[in-house]
């Protein structure tokens, strides 16, 4: 033991050349030891060859290192590759053994991973080893070492380990260059929900790096001053096109980034299988599962291998791959289906028969032979599998889209089927698949074909109806027949045999062919009765006849038409069964009432039968539909029972009648309408309501309170008779306000609320009042007609132009009030108090405007204004239609003349008047041509004591009502006025229509002066003002 | 007689050094050195309103150019929309420059050596954002539309500068190539051009 070890020792010693060149290092004196040396080592490998020789045959660990260890990184997986050798093995020797290695990181003390790996060692053999790293390899250094042992079991124990090899330093960030910042790994491919280290590297720790991952600062621990590792924890899938992480450096503003890619998990594949069609080629498929997201990055692969033949197909496609079964040489497979991409490797395994998984291809060739109305031969081909399988093979038979045979073949090569039970004249579909008989795997797909069995005659009489009108004494018939279903037809019917026969003529028989499609045909007939027989016809034959007899009876007798009430599912007739014989009923209506074709319809019933539903899809709510029922006696004549009509649905009235107000009182009216609706009706009308709005808050007897959609509260009274076309609403408020509106209802409701008619109740005293007012009215318009009828006479009784004071009526008042002493006053008992002398000018025309006015000079009869102090005592009218013999006693008492312009201007109701005047006068003035003479008639208004001289006022207090006129008197032109007046403009005139016989007391009454003075021209009563006259009203 | 000798000797090696001088001067430049006479011929003749052409094409390839980088920064993700002068900076160093005031054959020439940097460059984004952007079909479009106008505008270019000037041959220089480069450096690489493009591309349609 001793030897054996000294002999390691001297190995480990020779192994190692720094420990030899130290060796001799120290020696200093290199010959005589090497000469030592040299015999020493042959000495000694003399003896190690001994004691090799002896391992083997004492079984005793032999120390084999590990020789020229390399290690290559690679970064992208972060991954360290180490390979290897064993010297010293023999050749053609197999060991078995042990190799320990450390892992450090940043340092040699350091050490993260240990690991021991074994393995069978052959001679000169390549050793590989790799391990992955967490952290990215650029972040910091590692360092490798390693140690060998035997793990042969020939070795006994205790086993012993080699020694270590030299730490072998992994340093990548040397070749990273001198970039201020970097950020590790790069493109780093991850499943989501995994761990991943980041790092960043730096070149100077003094720099203050702050790390974002999708924008939000992440913290991470420092490795190193000039390392900082982040350690992201199950990252999430986020988006396709990865994750940007990056780092910031400040100063500097470097930004360095990584992507990260977090792709969805890889799935194992789902569903696989494998089948053949053939037994030649096998067809593999399966569900590859869900998107890894990452399809550009991550393109996954797939990969079949069998096992028992020990073949591999890469597969093309994702989802399915072909396989060359060899059914000859091999019946069992063994499929491994292995999935994978860069993160993950996913296997399902498949064991399998070939035969057990045989899905049959498509039988072919179908084909229908022998096709009867009831049978037919169906045959098809399938392709064959194998030799001698038999397949199984299913046949359906659908007939109007289902399946009504089923059945089950085996074939080998062709199939054949009898199909029986068929209908004549009938499309049918046939469909086969086959399967493997004796190993049942899949169904073919279907193959399938359609055949058409063959016509036979029809088996059912047509059913048929008639309706029978009556024109021009003739009868004409409307024979009506229904088509034959499909199942009674059996074939396509070519024509209808319609044959009359005269039951009360001689026997003769009239034959009318009808072609098909129609289903009805008009007959004129006469009043015999008739017999009809109606055949449906294909190809092949002639249905039974359906017969009906046209009686001579029409037999329409009165019956009451009943109310049948109907639902969506129809209406539900019945009626009583009849005492006699009959064959059968038949209900008969128009399915468009509205329309004037009205599509009669109907329906054929057995004897038995006393009641049926009719329901149609073309029934509509709002529609009254008209049910007759006939009842079929055993001569075939039909004759009506019952007559019926409803709705399927009652609506409630679209519209409202329209209602007439009469009778209207103070506390009625009434209300009138022409019933409603027009036809047609959408339901049965059940009555009105009459809502009436008012001031009331409390509804009267018979109504009650009503809110209308509006929200408004109304009083609604209900008509439940709907023939009542009158309402008489009572108790109303004399003169008060009612709006009323009138709708129908029906079973469905009343009518849609429209506008509310206004009704305003009489006044109780406005009838009085109409009593009384009506005759004064008619009074009053009766008299005015006489009146002016009877104007003229009028004219002259009552209000002649020249008044005869001697008539007045006046005058009979007064004396009827005993008063003798006024009587007419006299014009010679006037006595004038002055004489207005108007001076007249020649030759002064031109100058007239520029010099003052002329004066009038008056000859003061009585005292002058200084013995009155008031008004003059009289009022002067001038008229001509007096005569001159009175100017001679009685002169004119003009006014002050200063007072001129404002009496005009008081006269005229327009200033354009008053220039007219006033240029009138002037002109007038001037234009009065010398020597010619009129005569200005002076009209004295007196006072009530004008006619007493020795009564007259000396200072009145009060102007004296003029109220009667005094003697008229003629003045002579020499005395009076100017010789000459132009009559005036007509614009300026002032148009009276009978003198002013009052206008003396209105004067007096406003104190207002005017002059009214009479042309030449107004003698026909025409009144003009004079602008050079006044008179006075005081 | 020898004197002449001398004389015509020292001139032809005068020549020749000139000669040498300017060989080694074009050698390392990138201008053309495409004799006066040397034959130029193009495919198809050129447009007779060239020049109107090229400033339409720069006019359009200035209009979309903002619009290019801006689809594209916002396509790379955070943080290139936030920090454009770090990451988007034009600091393409071995850009090729253009000089606004040259005459028009040197900024035809400047021209082409550009848009012949850009082309390459900008199939290259192109294929990166295919792969890296899949479904940012917007910004593929304006790449491709881009490079469609860049194609025209480096024939037309071409054709005028072998019409008018007889040049038949320019120098080029290409971008880097981003293929070996990891994701994040290509959108940062393909930012940095798009930037550069937009500045350049303004200054030379502004010149013609």
């Amino acid at each position: 033991m001793f030897v054996l070890r000294g002999v390691q020792r001297h190995l480990r010693f020779a192994q190692r050349p720094d420990l030899n060149e130290k060796f001799y290092k120290m020696s200093g004196k290199p010959e005589p030891m090497a000469v030592f040396s040299v015999f020493q080592t042959t000495f000694l490998l003399a003896l190690l060859s001994l004691r090799m020789y002896q391992s083997q045959v004492f079984s005793e660990p032999l120390p084999l290192a590990p020789k020229s260890l390399e290690i290559s990184i690679d970064s992208t997986h972060q991954r360290l590759h180490l390979q290897w050798r064993v010297h010293n093995l023999a050749y053609h020797r197999e060991l078995k053994m042990v190799f320990q290695i450390e892992i450090s990181r940043i340092k040699t003390s350091n050490v993260i991973w240990v690991e021991n790996y074994s393995t069978t060692v052959k001679w000169n053999q390549v050793l590989r080893w790799s391990w992955e790293s967490q952290l990215p390899l650029e972040c910091t250094q590692h360092f490798v070492r390693m140690r060998s042992g035997a793990a042969d079991a020939q070795i006994p124990e205790p086993r012993f380990w080699g020694d270590w090899t030299s730490w072998e330093e992994v340093a990548v960030q040397s070749s990273l260059g001198h970039h201020p910042l970097s950020v590790f790994p790069k493109d780093k491919l991850v499943e989501e929900g995994s761990n991943v280290t980041v790092c960043y590297v730096s070149r100077s720790h003094h720099n203050n790096i702050s790390c974002y991952l999708e924008g939000i600062q992440i913290h991470g621990e420092q490795l190193d001053p000039n390392v900082c590792v982040f350690h992201l924890n199950n990252v999430p899938f986020i988006r396709d096109t990865g994750t940007n992480m990056y780092c910031k450096m400040d100063p500097g503003g470097v930004i360095k980034g990584i992507v990260l890619f977090v792709s969805k998990v890889f799935e194992e594949p789902k569903d696989f299988s494998c089948e053949t069609r053939d037994l030649k080629t096998l067809s593999c498929t399966w569900d590859p599962g869900k998107d890894t997201g990452l399809l550009t990055q991550l393109s996954p692969s797939y990969t079949l291998f069998e096992s028992f033949s020990g073949k591999k197909v890469i597969c093309t496609h994702k989802s399915w791959c072909d396989w060359q079964a060899a059914p000859d040489s091999q019946e069992m497979y063994n499929f491994t289906l292995t999935a994978g991409n860069d993160l993950r490797k996913r296997s399902v395994h498949l064991l399998f028969n070939l035969t057990h998984r045989v899905h049959p291809m498509a039988p072919f060739n179908v084909l229908f032979k022998n096709v009867s109305p009831t049978n037919a031969a169906m045959t098809w081909r399938v392709h064959s599998i194998g030799n001698y399988s038999t397949l199984l093979c299913q046949v359906e038979l659908y007939g109007e889209g289902k399946v009504i045979q089923k059945q089950n073949v085996s074939v080998v090569a062709n199939g054949e089927l009898l199909v029986r039970n068929l209908e004549p004249y009938t499309e049918y579909v046939a469909q086969v698949r086959c399967a493997h008989a004796s190993h049942f795997w899949r169904w073919s797909e279907w193959t399938r074909d359609n055949f058409t069995t063959a016509e036979a005659a029809p088996s059912e009489a047509p059913d048929v109806w008639r309706e029978v009108k009556s024109v021009q004494g003739h009868r004409v018939v409307t024979l009506f027949w229904k088509p034959l279903s499909k199942l009674q037809a059996k074939g396509k019917i070519l024509f209808y045999n319609v044959v009359l026969e005269n039951l009360d003529g001689p026997s003769t028989m009239k034959l009318l062919s009808i072609p098909a499609p129609a289903n009805c045909t008009e007959l004129a007939l006469d009043h015999h009765s008739y017999q009809i027989h109606v055949t449906a016809n294909n190809s092949v034959g002639t249905s039974p006849a359906a017969v009906i007899t046209l009686s001579r009876d029409p037999g329409n007798k009165d019956v009451e038409e009943a109310r049948v009430k109907g639902t969506k599912d129809g209406f539900s007739l019945s009626w009583k069964p009849q005492p006699r014989d009959v064959t059968g009923y038949i209900v008969e209506w128009c399915e468009h009432p509205r329309d004037p074709r009205c599509d009669l319809q109907w329906k054929s019933l057995g004897p038995n039968t006393t009641s049926t539903v009719v329901s149609s899809d073309a029934f509509r709510p709002g529609v009254r539909y008209n049910f007759r029922i006939y009842g079929i006696s055993t001569e075939r004549i039909p004759y009506l029972l019952e007559k019926k009509t409803g709705y399927s649905q009652e609506l409630a009235p679209s519209d409202s009648p329209q209602v007439h107000i009469g009778n209207l009182t103070a506390s009625s009216f009434t209300l009138s309408w022409k019933g409603w609706p027009a036809e047609p009706q959408p339901g049965f009308l059940r009555g009105y309501s009459l809502y009436l709005k008012s001031k009331a808050v409390q509804c009267l007897p018979g109504s009650e309170k009503a809110v209308l959609p509006d929200g408004s509260v109304c009083c609604k009274y209900k008509i439940d008779n709907p023939k009542q076309k009158t309402f008489v609403v009572q108790n109303l408020q004399p003169a008060s306000f009612y709006e009323f509106f009138l709708t129908p209802y029906t079973s469905a409701g009343e009518g849609p609320l429209g506008t509310f008619t206004k009704v305003t109740t009489q006044d109780e005293y406005s009838r009085i009042l109409i009593r009384i007012l009506v005759p004064m009215i008619l009074c009053i318009l009766l008299l005015t007609i006489l009146c002016y009828l009877k104007s003229q006479w009028m004219k002259e009784k009552c209000y002649p132009d020249i008044p005869d004071p001697y008539k007045s009526s006046v005058l009979s008042l007064i004396k009827s009030k005993e008063n003798p002493r006024l009587t007419i006053m006299n014009v010679k008992d006037c006595v004038p108090d002055a004489i207005e002398v108007i001076n007249k000018r020649e030759g002064a025309r031109k100058s007239l405007i520029e010099t003052e006015p002329t004066k009038p000079t008056y000859l003061h009869l009585l005292p002058t204004e200084k013995s009155y102090p008031g008004p003059g005592p009289c009022i002067c009218f001038e008229n001509f239609t007096y005569n001159q013999a009175a100017s001679e006693s009685c002169g004119p008492v003009p006014g002050p003349p200063k007072e001129q312009p404002s009496q005009l201007g008081l006269l005229t109701s327009s200033e354009n008047v008053l220039k007219a005047l006033g240029k009138t006068y002037v002109n007038s003035l001037g234009e009065i041509p010398a020597g010619e003479t009129n005569l200005n008639y002076v009209s004295q208004l007196a006072s009530p004591l004008c006619g007493d001289k020795s009564s007259l006022p000396t200072n009145p207090p009060e102007p004296a009502l003029c109220s009667e006129y005094k003697m008229q008197m003629a003045i002579p032109m020499g005395l009076a006025s100017p010789p000459s007046i132009t009559p005036l403009d007509e614009g300026a005139a002032a148009h009276s229509p009978c003198p002013p016989r009052s206008s003396g007391s209105r004067c007096a009454a406003h104190g207002e002066q005017f002059a009214q003075v009479q042309s030449e021209r107004g003698r026909a009563g025409r009144w003009t003002l004079h602008p050079g006259w006044n008179f006075q009203c005081q | 007689m020898k004197q002449c000798r001398r004389i015509w000797t020292i001139l032809r090696e005068f020549l020749s050094l000139l000669l040498v001088l300017h060989c080694t001067h074009g050698a390392g430049s990138p201008l053309p050195i495409t004799p006066v006479n040397a034959t130029c011929a193009t495919r198809h003749p050129c447009h007779s309103n060239l020049m109107n052409q090229i400033r339409n094409q720069l006019a359009q390839l200035n209009g979309s150019a903002n619009a290019l980088f801006i689809l594209y920064y916002t396509a790379q993700g955070e943080p290139f929309p936030n920090n454009l002068d770090k990451l988007c900076g034009p600091n393409v160093t071995d850009f090729p420059p253009f000089h606004a005031n040259g005459t028009e054959k040197s900024r035809l020439v400047e021209l082409y050596r550009i848009i012949a940097y850009l082309g390459p460059s900008l199939g290259n984004i192109t294929r990166d954002q295919k792969v890296l952007n899949p479904n940012a079909l917007s910004l593929h479009s304006k790449l491709n539309a881009t490079a469609d106008i860049m194609r025209g505008l480096l024939s037309n270019v071409l054709c005028r500068l072998c019409n008018k000037y007889h040049v038949a041959h320019v120098d080029v220089a290409y971008g880097p190539d981003t293929s070996g480069k990891d994701v994040f450096q290509k959108k940062k690489l393909g930012c940095q051009l798009l930037g550069k493009y937009k500045q350049v591309i303004a200054v030379v349609a502004q010149a013609f």
